[in-house]
């Protein structure tokens, strides 16, 4: 009979818990929305100027998110493009060339790779930028290219745990077909068996995608500024999504500018929910420890 | 300051000689300047050098100016590594820094520190002995200030700030700040932080005070710009530009433009006065 | 030419697999190449049990390590209960289909960006916090503990449910073949069996909790003292990181956030030996 109670009041547990997360992430989306919902438009992207204009970079844009969304995006594009080659490369060399031994020895690194708080990612960009400048040239500094460098450095366990998952999850007759009929090792890799876990290794660069776009603490060491417009090099200074919302959140001088700070939260979680359901969509048996990070 | 009155002078007279618009005319140095030109530091700086940084971007968009907060020491240090070509600060650079890095200070305006409580706050007026009770831990209730009966919440700024370091000498006597207190990092950010808290006490540059707080007057002198430009409000500060060596090019012309009539109207509509 | 093609490739990929593996070195290198300094100057008892007070020339960080031991534990204790209750949802309590429903709207929560739970929590919990209590700025311990709670327990959830689903088959089948009922089956045979995939599960997400650094800059008023309850404001290493990051390059403010990027550093080492040390037992006793 007392078991009987332990087991109603399991069942009774479970369903108050998953109610309660369902509602607690319910009320904070919510409140983000309904708070927020009127400020999307696009004045909010453009400000005062033309959007077509705008886009073509015929205008700039002041008091709008144009430049933090194209910080951001052209932060996303250069740490995946840092990332992917070597990235892959590490996986294949981990699935399909290291030995067990070495294989155990690399797996650690990746694993504490992929634990480093971003904020210590960050201050080592940030140190390293300005080691950098004080050794090498005066023209580097925190900018968008230390910036998408760490940032890589924080996503490349994604794409390595991945690839290398994917690969291995290949059954052995797919495997050996190619061998047995005289291709060699890298043509059976890049004909064979990297085209059959495209789909396993498009997850974890969407991931991938998802982390660099919603990143901040990396950013706010490395080159993100409140204020200054389109990036003009990869050399510059840089706004983005993220930190703009950051930043608004603690200094908005006035209401118009906390409305601005809804509605760039309002984008940056619909960019990474469109990403993360990409992500998943096609994933394909991967277990979530290969995309822990903290 | 005499330094600098001759640059102004200067400007101020060949700014009556051409009679065409004002901003074209305040504005006219940049035509065919191009570059990037990076600002950081002071955080009571920011709106004047945002607003001033949007007029110049608008006439030449070949130009690209960055600002970044971080607070005065940051600033100072900045310019002083060459991360940023100028580096505001909301205090005097120290004559140790100033030869360790070769600084050339611009004072473009002047300002005060208020100490802001939260509009609902029914305490209005302190001594200064109150106020260094309030920062150090002493005096912790608002009860005792014959306010409502609740805890005081203090907030102060990190250790970079220029605000932080002319309050405490200026406004505490150089008392303690209680290490309980709330730390946030920036005039923009205390401004937001003491609106949200009706419990809250905390300092701010004059400049930023609107209708979201409500200054506290010091031993009777409300902190307004009137009092700071007057005298009677004591705790009060320059706000500066600095550059490593001489500026040139696009910084110069940056600086020279807070000195044109235009550059002090937006520095006056920014709450703060333009210097003399 | 094809050989030498094939050992080419090779060599690149070896190559890439040093230098990513390389990264991880470099940092802690750097970390400690920066920090040794005030390590060597003042000694590492100082620097690690010493308030944080620059005026008085103490840079200590024990107030930053205890707040981040305070919030994150706090937060795993909220989490760890309701992460629990909905991996049970999800492993056999609800019906398949809404579970299956769940399990992916779960997966999604893991994609809500850190920023925006800072942000919302700003706005819409503080003061909560502040009028419930009628005490303190709401910016507190409390507040940063429960938005990191909500934060990692999707996080959690879902490693609940793959070590829920890394139980041999033949477990479920046998208590299947005695009549047990989901319940039963869940509380007899697959929470004993699961028990070690979950502690790597909570280990993992305390990793995740100390590392965060946005909420508790956003939501925990980063004070530099030991706070003495919860609705006292406290202050992280990481977001200690964020706040002094902009000083001096050669002042030891600036050197002892290379401290606490150490000892962050340190923890992660030793989470994810911790794991790797508990999955490799598990592995040759079952």
């Amino acid at each position: 009979m007392k078991l009987r109670t332990l087991e109603r009041l399991t069942v009774l547990f479970s369903w108050a818990a998953g109610l309660l997360l369902l509602s607690a992430v319910t009320l904070l989306l919510g409140y983000l929305f309904v708070k927020g919902y009127e400020s999307v438009n696009l004045a909010l992207i453009f400000g005062e100027a033309a959007p077509l204009r705008a886009i073509l970079l015929q205008e700039r844009v002041f008091n709008g998110l144009f430049p933090a969304i194209v910080g951001t995006l052209s932060l996303v594009i250069l740490s995946i493009v840092w990332a992917i080659p070597i990235g892959m490369a590490t996986g294949i060399y981990l699935a399909e060339y290291a030995e067990p031994r070495a294989k155990r020895v690399l797996d650690a690194f990746f694993d504490v790779l992929a634990g480093i708080p971003s904020i210590v990612i960050g201050l080592f960009g940030f140190s390293f930028a300005v080691f950098l400048h004080k050794h090498y040239s005066d023209r580097i500094g925190p900018c968008l290219l230390i910036s998408s460098i760490a940032l890589s450095f924080l996503v490349l366990p994604y794409i390595i745990r991945t690839t290398q998952a994917a690969l291995e999850g290949i059954p052995r007759d797919i495997r050996l077909t190619a061998l047995a009929l005289g291709a060699t090792k890298l043509q059976n890799i890049f004909l064979v068996l990297i085209p059959k876990s495209l789909a396993g290794i498009m997850s974890g660069i969407i991931l991938a995608i998802g982390r660099c776009a919603e990143d901040t603490a990396v950013i706010m060491l490395t080159g993100a500024v409140a204020s200054t417009g389109l990036p003009r090099s990869v050399f510059s200074q840089y706004e983005a999504l993220p930190f703009y919302i950051y930043y608004i959140s603690s200094q908005y001088a006035d209401p118009a500018e906390l409305m601005q700070g809804y509605g760039a939260s309002i984008i940056l979680l619909l960019l990474c929910a469109i990403l993360f359901s990409v992500a998943y969509g096609i994933r394909k048996g991967l277990t979530h420890f290969a995309f822990y990070r903290p | 300051m005499k330094k600098f009155s001759l640059v102004q002078l200067v400007l101020i007279i060949s700014a009556l000689l051409a009679c065409s618009p004002a901003f074209a005319d305040s504005l006219a140095p940049f035509k065919g300047e191009k570059g990037v030109l990076k600002i950081s530091g002071g955080t009571a700086h920011i709106p004047v050098m945002k607003e001033a940084a949007q007029k110049i971007m608008i006439m030449n968009p070949e130009i690209q100016i960055s600002i970044a907060g971080g607070g005065s020491g940051v600033g100072i240090k900045q310019v002083g590594e060459g991360l940023v070509d100028i580096g505001n600060s909301g205090r005097k650079a120290t004559d140790e820094e100033i030869s360790r890095y070769q600084l050339k200070l611009y004072q473009w305006a002047i300002d005060g520190v208020a100490p802001v409580v939260n509009p609902q706050n029914k305490v209005k007026e302190l001594t200064k002995s109150q106020m260094i009770d309030i920062f150090s831990g002493k005096v912790d209730n608002w009860k005792m200030l014959g306010g409502e009966d609740r805890n005081i919440n203090i907030y102060t700024r990190d250790e970079a700030s220029g605000t932080r370091a002319v309050f405490w000498k200026k406004g505490l006597d150089k008392g303690p700040i209680t290490p309980g207190a709330h730390v946030v990092v920036s005039n923009g950010a205390m401004k937001s932080a003491i609106a949200q808290d009706p419990y809250g006490i905390g300092y701010v540059s004059v400049g930023h005070i609107d209708e979201t707080v409500a200054p506290v007057a010091l031993d009777g002198v409300v902190p307004t710009i009137q009092t700071v430009q007057e005298g009677t409000y004591k705790v009060a500060r320059g706000l500066y530009s600095n550059t490593k060596g001489e500026p040139t090019g696009l910084t110069k012309k940056f600086i020279d433009f807070l000195y044109t009539p235009d550059g002090k109207k937006i520095i006056e509509k920014r709450g703060f006065i333009p210097a003399q | 030419m094809k050989k030498c093609r094939e050992l080419v490739a090779e060599r690149a990929f070896l190559l890439s697999a040093l230098a990513s593996s390389s990264i991880t070195v470099a940092i802690l290198a750097f970390m400690v190449f920066m920090g040794l300094p005030l390590m060597r100057q003042g000694g590492l008892y100082q620097l690690l049990l010493k308030p944080w007070a620059p005026y008085q020339g103490s840079f200590g960080i024990y107030p930053m390590i205890m707040g981040t031991g305070a919030i994150s534990l706090l937060s795993l204790l909220f989490a760890f209960p309701l992460s629990l209750g909905c991996s049970f949802l999800i492993g056999s309590i609800a019906p398949k289909p809404a579970g299956r429903g769940f399990r992916r709207l779960i997966e999604l929560m893991t994609g809500i960006p850190t920023v925006i739970y800072g942000f919302v929590g700003i706005f819409l919990l503080v003061p909560i916090v502040r009028e419930l209590f009628q005490r303190g700025s709401g910016l507190c311990i409390l507040t940063a503990a429960l938005v990191l709670g909500i934060m990692i327990t999707p996080t959690m959830t879902l490693f609940f449910c793959d070590s829920f689903d890394r139980i041999p088959r033949t477990y479920l089948d046998a208590a299947d073949a005695l009549g047990a009922s989901p319940v039963q089956k869940l509380l007899y045979v697959i929470l004993p069996a699961a028990k070690n995939g979950m502690l790597n599960g909570v280990i993992l997400s305390l990793g995740r909790a100390v590392g965060d650094t946005l909420i508790a800059l956003m939501l925990a008023g980063n004070a530099v003292r030991v706070a003495e309850s919860v609705l006292e404001p406290a202050r992280t290493l990481t977001a200690h990181i964020a706040l002094v990051i902009a000083a001096d390059y050669e002042s030891p403010e600036f050197r002892s956030i290379f401290a606490c990027g150490v000892v962050l550093y340190l923890f992660t080492m030793a989470v994810t030996f911790l794991v790797r040390y508990l999955s490799f037992t598990k592995d040759t006793t079952v």
